[in-house]
């Protein structure tokens, strides 16, 4: 460290040059030089103070998730979780080659699932060799407590790799309030609490890691941060989806840096290494396979590393060649780029290029999805997001991250360049997809930090200068402040920066009076303890739930839990046939697979539209077309969430109209979203509900036997408190289904389905026969005691009379 | 003693030959059917049916005990029977079809509610009351002159030997009521139809309106094998049976040829056969499958394999299981679809055995024997087997297409190597110029 400083001193003298190694080295500058012989080791306290803040950080990110463990029990949550914690436990246990090959013959019945190639494997190898690890080193634990502490310990380097990237793109300062930002953010958090194990948990710390080694990368153009870059992209391409982000967004920053006339040969460098590299690491990833060479999304990139070798020769041939020539080149580079642009949709046209897919189209218009891809409607999590949301995850930062973009934007320089495009690229697409939040939530925290930053480095330099006061924070920010300079210097090109520079501490510095200081610290002070108040608070209520556990607090505070998914699959479990094959709308699919071990048809990794369309349709139509469908499928069991008892809102009820939708899609022909809603245009269940709803296989599995039930005395028979409604249809039989199981608050219905071989014999009912029975039917006269039958017309025995002349009747 | 033996070796004879024989429930409208049908009755005594005969009315009829059967079969010759007596009931009779018995049913011109609601519960119906098949071209000269006494043709009972036997015999007799089948109903089996001349319609009444069953569509025997292969007979005519109808000479009215006696005892005897399943019962033995040069199944199939496939089939002969051979049994791959179909080539012994490559489609599969022949219980086996794709390691290693793409590499390493020798030299020459 002192080492370094030292040269970093030394070479930091010739004022903006462009060399690779003083950049790479640009940490401490000169006036840092001066303070530390005055101030004794003032440097080991400075990375002391960070190193404490970012362990706080550390800790504080992982206890607040802790409130599902402490008030439950440690549990993996919600759905896909439960795959991946399936998928970990199999791998474990089997080896990863096994893993790789694994064919789930119990999900998408009778489809299968090659597991291994539809997979991101980098969470189930992340916690699978902390496993090894730990049992190598002969400390027993279970797969489950690694799958559900895992999130919560990544969010921790998530925080330092935020803390470093911020420190690239603008101080140590600012990167201290990004890391203690985005350990509590409730945007993050909502993705990260203990139990849920999910590939994003994983695949932040990716995000930020990569980009903090491709900004490192850009401002050293140095093939081994560049390598690295690369390395790290491997890993989040292994962890998530969302890596198309990444593969989209650099090559953006190029692109833009293009335009703005900042070619360097550091871009050229880190950005070809990194993108041939990248790629290759890429298609190591069985899931991933040849798509970057083949899918539309992949194609950006492609074209930037081309146009990047296309400039790069044209700066090399400007060094030889005439300026008559130079023109004529131009035309030549404008020609390639039109020729490859055409051989790419030329290669689209023929089909080696995959177009852009259903999901991608539906970032663009929102309304895609809807019309043309039910199904990515339909996930809650792909809902476009309303401010509410914005407010409920970001709280302050929200609002004071356009600060900080503004700071970036007027202190431009190369890497700045990548931290805009980063936010409006996150912004546009939080707006479009609740999900996408988290994607934002990182770059938010980094701005609000450099905002944060800024402000207090403003407020808190005098005193700093004036009382030398030994607050921690205050000496902190007036460091950084002073660190900053050099750096700036360094790579700020406009002159006009270094002016605005000077200009502030007189402006305004000098211009505030101690008591505005004080209120403003203040200010912020009491802003920053409502955030952390609010992060708390909504990670306790909002994001701490299990949703596989349910609590109930009743008026004097008391606490229910409802167990009744696990009672439900318990009882699949225990008492089906281990090759029983379910049925349930996808959402449960993977919780029927871990819980239950049972075959499952549809599941939450919704690759097959049509077999999903199929059980949608088998939902949404009347009992006998539903038992065709059920057949041809071999349902044995078909399980139903129904909250109508408990007005638990998020039941396959309420889901209804998804199924009808996306069986429409398929099979217009059966199903019409129309019919399930009144003339005025209602989705209404009780008696004014359209008949096809209240004769649909989904309505008559929620609520049979519903119509004997009366919850409280003063609600009618049948009264759903979901919907607040008295049930329309409240008396009838099911014949091709039998209940099997309803659990302790009727959350989850399990019915049987009868074989075909249970209806034995096709009878005639009375209503359907031709012979109208003249006589008026039979009145038993069996009774009690007498037991005897009864024959019409019954032959009274004549003795004599010759047996040949009875015509038998 | 000797008796005692001697009845212990018949109920010995009872219980080995459970399949064939076995109790019988025969309820009667009066005692004097037992002798009008004696050779009918004698025909099942002497195959080692145990028949106990009972009035329908019975106060203490009783079909099951302790949720056992007491019987293995039920004949009901009691047509006007409007309600069963004791814990009989036409819904007991349908658990006892739905349990697996056998019921043998005989309506007649008057028949009561009781079967003509057991009648729908199998998907037939017994015409109105007083209505009789009338055929006004194939009637016995022996006839009363409402034609009722019908000589119905061999031909046009139902194709199925296995349960009619031969159609080479002597017309038949028939007087009763006409039966209608549902149409939608795919188990119902028109074992005697009416010819083409023939309805049914009460004969004293002139025809007003349309009659219910007119034609072919007029049935006059009809059998259900339920899913659970039990088999229900009706016939709408209790006469059919009797011993007057298996003896009787029959002359078709305006048709010279005479036949000394009728065929019903024929048809009756092998219609009997067959819905108390002496004929007709297949079942699948055995079943295995593996892939070629191998003999135990995988844990999982991939797809591509060879694989073969092999069924045991039997037939129930007297109370021997015998090789059942025929040469039309299918073996269908499936999955929701069938993938593959092919007829199964017999080895021996009722072994057949087919070998075929799986598509290139993973999955889980079934391998399924579907068999449905007219007259045979349903023979269906699904065995479901797992079809995984290829493993990383399974794939070719070295394709040809690829060859460019090595010969690029290790020409691009090449390169390199050299180029960095000749940098390295030329480095040297042009110092030694610059000196």
């Amino acid at each position: 460290m002192q080492l370094n400083k030292a040269t970093a001193a030394i070479a930091a003298n010739p004022p903006s040059s462009g060399n690779k190694k003083i950049s790479f080295f640009d940490k401490k500058p000169i006036v840092k030089q001066v303070k530390s012989s005055t101030l004794t080791n003032i440097a080991g306290l400075n990375s002391l103070i960070t190193f404490t803040v970012l362990l706080l950080a550390w800790i504080s990110g992982f206890a607040s998730r802790l409130f599902a463990v402490i008030r439950f029990e440690s549990i993996i949550h919600e759905f896909d979780p439960w795959f991946n914690y399936r998928a970990t436990a199999y791998m474990v246990q089997h080896g990863f080659y096994n893993f790789l090959n694994w064919f789930d013959e119990r999900a998408w019945y009778p489809l299968g699932r090659i597991v291994g190639g539809t997979v991101y494997p980098g969470l189930m190898i992340t916690s699978g060799s902390i496993h090894y690890i730990f049992s190598s080193l002969n400390i027993p634990i279970h797969i489950r407590d690694i799958c559900v502490f895992l999130a919560p310990i990544f969010s921790g380097l998530t925080a330092i790799s935020t803390y470093y990237l911020t420190k690239e793109l603008w101080s140590a300062g600012a990167g201290l309030f990004a890391a203690c930002f985005i350990a509590i953010v409730p945007g993050y958090i909502s993705r990260s609490v203990a139990g849920s194990y999910d590939n994003e948990g994983i695949a932040i710390f990716a995000l930020q890691f990569t980009y903090y080694l491709w900004v490192k990368s850009v401002k050293s153009g140095s093939i081994f941060w560049a390598s690295m870059t690369a390395l790290s992209y491997f890993y989040m391409v292994s962890a998530w989806g969302g890596y198309v982000f990444i593969i989209n967004l650099i090559p953006l920053h190029v692109f833009v840096l293009l335009i703005m006339n900042r070619f360097s040969q550091r871009l050229f460098t880190s950005y070809t290494t990194f993108y041939i590299l990248g790629l290759l690491f890429s298609m190591q990833i069985p899931f991933v396979g040849f798509q970057p060479i083949r899918t539309s999304e992949h194609m950006a990139a492609g074209g930037v590393f081309c146009l990047l070798i296309l400039i790069g020769t044209l700066k090399y041939l400007r060094t030889f060649l005439t300026k008559s020539e130079i023109k004529y080149f131009g035309g030549i580079v404008t020609g390639i780029a039109i020729i490859l642009l055409t051989v790419l949709i030329g290669l689209t046209y023929a089909g080696f290029v995959a177009p852009w897919s259903g999901r991608f189209y539906s970032l663009w218009d929102t309304g895609y999805a809807k019309v043309h891809i039910p199904i990515i409607a339909s996930v809650s999590e792909h809902q476009p997001t309303t401010w509410f949301s914005f407010f409920f995850d970001l709280h302050i930062l929200v609002t004071t991250f356009p600060v900080g973009l503004w700071y970036c934007i007027k202190h431009i320089n190369d890497e700045r360049v990548f931290v805009v495009l980063y936010a409006i690229s996150a912004v546009y697409f939080a707006g479009v997809m609740v999900r996408l939040m988290l994607t934002l939530t990182p770059v938010v925290c980094m701005l609000s930090g450099i905002a944060f930053s800024g402000l207090l480095e403003l407020f808190l330099k005098e005193e700093d200068r004036d009382e030398n006061s030994g607050l921690n924070a205050s000496e902190e920010e007036s460091e950084e402040e002073q660190e900053k300079s050099p750096g700036r210097a360094l790579y700020d090109k406009a002159g006009k920066l270094r002016r605005m520079k000077h200009e502030k501490p007189k402006g305004n510095g000098d211009g505030l009076g101690s008591n505005v200081r004080n209120g403003v610290v203040f200010f912020i002070l009491v802003l920053l303890m409502m955030f952390t108040v609010h992060c708390t608070w909504v990670t306790s209520n909002a994001y701490s739930s299990p949703s596989i556990v349910l609590a109930s607090y009743s008026n004097d505070g008391g606490r229910a839990i409802l167990d009744d998914f696990r009672e439900a699959y318990y009882w699949l479990a225990q008492n089906t046939p281990t090759d029983a094959r379910i049925m349930s709308w996808w959402d449960y699919g993977y919780q029927i697979a871990g819980m239950a071990n049972r075959t499952t048809l549809v599941d939450n990794n919704t690759w097959n539209n049509s077999h999903i369309a199929l059980v949608g349709k088998a939902m949404s139509s009347n009992e006998s077309a539903a038992y065709e469908i059920m057949t041809s499928l071999d349902v044995d069991y078909v399980l139903v969430i129904f909250g109508g008892m408990i007005g638990y809102s998020g039941d396959d009820i309420n889901k209804f109209l998804w199924m009808v939708r996306i069986a429409e899609g398929e099979h217009p022909q059966d199903i019409r979203e129309g019919d399930y809603f009144t003339e005025r245009g209602e989705f209404r269940i009780d008696s004014e509900g359209s008949p096809t709803l209240l004769n649909s296989l989904m309505y008559k599995l929620s609520y049979y036997r519903f119509g004997e039930v009366k919850i409280d005395y003063r609600s009618p028979y049948g009264y759903d408190r979901t919907r607040s409604a008295e049930i329309g249809n409240k008396h009838f039989q099911i014949t091709y289904l039998e209940e099997a199981y309803t659990s302790e608050h009727w959350l989850v219905r399990i019915y049987r389905v009868k074989k075909p071989s249970e209806f034995n014999r096709p009878r005639i009912p009375i209503s359907k026969r031709q012979i109208i029975r003249q006589t008026s039917s039979y009145i038993s006269r069996k009774t009690a005691r007498k037991k005897k039958g009864y024959i019409k017309k019954r032959p009274t025995v004549i003795k004599g009379q010759k047996l040949q002349k009875r015509i038998s009747t | 003693m000797k008796v005692v033996i001697e009845i212990f070796a018949c109920l010995l004879a009872i219980i080995t030959t459970v399949n064939a024989g076995g109790p019988t429930l025969v309820l009667l409208d009066n005692l004097a059917i037992k002798e009008t049908h004696s050779i009918f009755f004698k025909i099942l005594q002497d195959s080692g049916y145990n028949l106990s005969f009972k009035l329908a009315d019975d106060a203490n009829l009783l079909l099951s005990k302790y949720g056992e059967y007491l019987y293995n079969h039920l004949i009901i010759f009691a047509p006007t029977v409007e309600e069963f007596g004791g814990a009989m009931s036409v819904d007991a009779i349908t658990d006892f079809i739905d349990g697996g018995g056998n019921v043998l049913v005989a309506a007649s011109t008057y028949s009561g509610d009781a079967l003509r609601d057991l009648a729908s519960e199998c998907g037939f119906e017994i015409d109105e009351e007083g209505a009789s098949v009338i055929d006004h071209m194939n009637y016995d000269k022996t006839d009363t002159g409402y034609h009722t006494k019908i000589v119905a043709d061999p031909t046009n009972l139902i194709d199925a030997p296995v349960i009619v036997g031969s159609k080479n015999i002597p017309p038949l007799l028939y007087h009763g009521t006409g039966l209608i089948a549902d149409l939608e109903n795919p188990l119902v089996l028109k074992l005697l139809t009416g010819s083409s001349s023939s309805y049914s319609y009460i004969p004293e009444r002139p025809v007003k309106e349309y009659p219910h069953a007119v034609g072919k569509n007029t049935l006059l025997i009809a059998a259900l094998q339920a899913r659970n292969n039990a088999r229900v007979l009706f016939s709408g005519s209790l006469y059919f049976f009797s011993d007057e109808a298996f003896t009787s000479p029959v002359k078709k009215a305006g048709d010279d040829k005479k036949h000394d006696k009728s065929g019903n005892k024929d048809v009756a005897e092998a219609m009997v056969r067959w819905v108390f399943k002496e004929n007709g019962v297949i079942r699948v033995s055995f079943v295995h499958h593996h892939k070629e040069k191998e003999s135990q199944p995988p844990a999982a199939y991939t797809i591509m394999d060879d694989v073969v496939y092999s069924i045991n089939v039997e037939k129930l002969s007297g109370d021997n299981w015998v090789p059942f051979i025929v040469d039309d049994l299918q073996l269908e791959f499936v999955r929701i679809d069938p993938f593959i179909r092919t007829t199964m080539k017999h080895i021996a012994n009722g072994r057949y055995e087919a070998r075929f490559k799986i598509p290139d489609v993973y999955g889980v599969y079934q391998f399924k024997v579907d068999y449905t022949r007219i007259g045979l219980t349903h023979l269906y086996n699904t065995t479901q087997v797992s079809v995984r794709p290829l493993e990383h390691t399974q794939y070719e290693r070295f394709i040809p297409s690829a060859y460019p793409y090595y010969v690029s590499a290790f020409s691009m390493m090449g390169g390199v190597f050299l180029f960095s020798i000749v940098y390295l030299h030329y480095k040297e020459d042009t110092k030694a110029k610059a000196d």
